[in-house]
């Protein structure tokens, strides 16, 4: 899925995937959008278009003359979004399929709790 | 600021109108790319804003001017197309040096690079360069004069798909540096729609479209499901392109906007939404028949 949205889209969410592993620190400097522009090879407007989807939810702040920075619980913002639209839509969509298949709710808990624990134990691996 | 500006900008060649009634402004320090099927008028439009051809009718401006005849537009802008001609008893590195003492804002560091990269012979003439290597020098010609105005008409014709990539990144990075006003037609829209800023899509002479490329990815979806269900659905709608898939199923294009009108339905009947590619939404909106090629194959 990732390809097919808006690039300005993608680039809103690799500058919160950042934040959120803690790549950017409160009132820290973010890319500028002809950072942004050089990395992904893209037109700056665009990436401007994907920096001022974060500065609409108050995730980043301007400093006029200086650039964008990141808000204070700017973090918080975006577990709490993601959880409460992000996750939400996906479960929904799980479930529907799950619904069509006539996968029951118990089946439907069980495939869950398998895949947390296979990407825990990948995860035990990992480290 | 406006950059160019067409109004009810007309070119007939005989009782042909290449240019048909087209009205466009484009803002200051910006990548447009034109694009539009063959014989859409995008070369006639670019020599237009050139200066190279008097408009029929309508009006053109380029820096506040009309552009034909115009001092300030010849020597401000750059038009590279793969019929560029140079003195022929002069090489590359001749026709390079030629070139910074004709252009104000040359930058001999930045042509050499690319020369050198693109390993081109100093030496060699340029009509004997394959069609390739030829496109490659007449785009570092286009890069590094820096005009304030630069046109490319499908600067890429005969590059291989390697240095077509080096020559977008390329195009990208000099702009970054040294932001200015560039148009360029191309028929590869996937492959240069994240650099641009904006497209102007063209069909017969007049313009089908004209927004941010960044918004051109989510202007329309398709849905795919059993025919009489989307049939049922887009009833009314404006359909950009329908076929029919398997025996009874058909995939139909129609505007995003609508389809997230119809978003409740969609769902609820557990039609299928997929993505429309760029150049694919280019080809449906600019083609005569809602079928496409299949039309010629499927008549019965």
């Amino acid at each position: 899925m990732v390809g097919d949205k808006p690039i300005y889209v993608q680039i809103a969410e690799w500058l919160e995937n950042e934040i959120l592993c803690g790549n950017i620190k409160e009132n820290e400097k973010i890319y500028s959008q002809y950072q942004l522009a050089e990395m992904f090879n893209i037109n700056p407007a665009t990436a401007a278009k994907g920096i001022n989807i974060l500065a609409d939810q108050g995730i980043l702040y301007k400093k006029r003359g200086l650039g964008m920075f990141l808000s204070a619980k700017a973090k918080e913002k975006i577990q709490y979004q993601r959880k409460n639209h992000t996750l939400k839509k996906l479960v929904e969509e799980v479930v529907s399929e799950a619904q069509r298949l006539g996968v029951c709710e118990d089946e439907l808990m069980g495939m869950l709790r398998d895949a947390r624990k296979e990407l825990d134990e990948h995860e035990g691996e990992g480290g | 600021m406006s950059v160019i500006s067409c109004t009810g900008l007309t070119k007939n060649f005989r009782r042909v109108k290449a240019v048909n009634g087209l009205s466009f402004t484009i803002e200051e320090n910006r990548i447009t790319g034109l694009i539009g099927p063959n014989g859409a008028g995008k070369t006639t439009l670019l020599k237009i804003i050139a200066g190279f051809l008097r408009v029929s009718s309508g009006q053109v401006m380029v820096f506040a001017e009309d552009p034909f005849n115009s001092l300030k537009v010849s020597s401000n802008m750059i038009f590279i197309d793969e019929n560029m001609k140079f003195a022929p008893s002069f090489s590359l590195s001749e026709i390079m040096l030629a070139a910074s003492s004709f252009y104000k804002n040359w930058d001999m560091e930045l042509a050499k690079g690319l020369f050198d990269y693109f390993s081109l012979d100093p030496k060699q003439q340029h009509h004997n360069l394959s069609k390739g290597m030829r496109s490659t020098f007449n785009m570092i010609i286009g890069l590094a004069a820096r005009c304030p105005l630069t046109i490319f008409d499908e600067p890429t014709s005969g590059m291989d798909a390697g240095v077509r990539k080096d020559f977008y990144r390329a195009l990208l990075r000099d702009y970054l540096q040294n932001p200015r006003n560039i148009i360029f037609s191309s028929h590869l829209l996937s492959e240069v729609e994240d650099v641009l800023e904006d497209i102007l899509l063209l069909q017969n002479g007049q313009k089908r479209l004209h927004l941010p490329s960044s918004d051109l990815k989510g202007f329309a979806v398709a849905l795919r499901d059993k025919t009489e269900i989307i049939s049922d659905l887009t009833a009314g709608q404006e359909v950009y392109y329908q076929k029919s898939v398997g025996k009874d199923h058909s995939y139909v294009v129609i505007r995003r906007d609508a389809a997230d009108g119809l978003a409740k339905r969609i769902s609820a009947a557990g039609v299928e939404v997929l993505p429309v590619k760029s150049d694919d939404l280019c080809v449906y909106l600019t083609t005569r028949n809602r079928g496409g090629i299949d039309d010629v194959f499927d008549r019965n």
